[in-house]
């Protein structure tokens, strides 16, 4: 998936009206069709006549009189999105988004998205759509909401298990497996290495602290003339 | 699912987004899911300095994914709570 809007051509026509092709095979659907909106990327112009396609992976814009012409932006991208009614944000009411681009390092704002008047979408960082009934935007607004929900953050493979050591009193809890009271107040005396029960585990600690030269005090090491290691 | 239960009970109390991109947006904690999206009611940027555009909007919808903060009511923080909870948590309990 790429970050940020991109263009998109890739229609189909059924029943006399265009339609955006969609992963179907991935199980994609179409949530939401609006006629009559026009889109405003970052600070250009806005471009109109086009009808806004709602999916439940990404949001498409395609122009009605350009075949050619289109727009998506996949709802891992949309930052955030609310209802602008406040004239001076912008002239008409409409669904406000930030888009998350590749490279957020040195974003100013929309404006610097243009180059020698070609847009470089992979830049613009606030979209406007612009229905032509602002009474619709109230449910474009939700649709956006239960859509974004649809598309949480994908899971990494490895990030779901921190197993993280607080201290050896955690590895005696976990040789214990109950929901006893975490023993950090109680045993002050422990310290890192001594077992109160699960020896293996203890021992890991323990083989860790005392051959791991990283764990050797700082002075030690400077006065090691051979050392050039930090 | 600790900050989402956590976050759940603020939900009413004014707070302070403040999202990956800098931009910080004040408002009442409408709802949070367990993702941790955030929408915010009555919202007002922070500093407009980086999103002039954005103004006051009503409501807004934050994507859990691009939060770095949630500022929070001083009296909304029980640190003793979160500090237990925490470590239940990080026990796998």
């Amino acid at each position: 998936m790429v970050a940020g809007i991109k263009e998109f051509t890739a229609r189909v026509e059924r029943n006399g009206v265009d339609e955006p092709v969609l992963d179907a095979v991935n199980g994609e659907e179409l949530m939401h069709v609006q006629p009559g909106v026009s889109i405003v990327l970052g600070n250009q112009p806005s471009e109109f006549p086009g009808t806004l396609y709602i999916s439940t992976k990404q949001v498409i814009w395609l122009s009605d009189t350009d075949k050619a012409k289109g727009y998506a932006v996949d709802f891992l991208s949309i930052s955030l999105h609310a209802v602008s009614r406040d004239p001076e944000a912008y002239t008409s009411p409409c669904l406000y988004t930030q888009i998350e681009t590749e490279d957020d390092e040195d974003e100013s704002d929309g404006s610097d998205s243009e180059c020698n008047g070609d847009l470089d979408l992979s830049k613009v960082t606030e979209i406007r759509l612009v229905p032509s009934d602002p009474n619709q935007l109230d449910s474009l607004f939700e649709v956006f909401c239960e859509c974004a929900e649809l598309n949480p953050e994908p899971i990494q493979e490895g990030e779901e298990e921190h197993n993280w050591i607080f201290s050896a009193d955690q590895l005696e809890d976990e040789a214990v497996g109950d929901d006893s009271e975490w023993p950090v107040l109680q045993n002050p005396s422990n310290s890192i290495g001594q077992s109160n029960g699960d020896h293996d585990l203890a021992r890991t600690v323990l083989e860790l602290q005392i051959n791991d030269q990283r764990f050797e005090d700082a002075e030690e090491m400077e006065h090691e003339t051979n050392n050039g290691r930090h | 699912m600790l900050f989402f239960s956590y976050f759940k009970e603020l939900v009413g109390r004014e707070v302070t987004v403040e999202l990956k991109n800098d931009l910080a947006i004040r408002g009442t904690l409408h709802s949070v899911d367990q993702y941790l999206n955030i929408k915010l009611e009555n919202t007002r940027v922070v500093d407009q300095d980086k999103y002039p555009h954005m103004m006051s909007v009503r409501n807004c919808f934050i994507r859990g994914s691009v939060v770095r903060y949630v500022q929070l009511p001083p009296d909304g923080v029980d640190v003793e709570l979160l500090h237990d909870a925490t470590r239940r948590e990080a026990r796998g309990g």
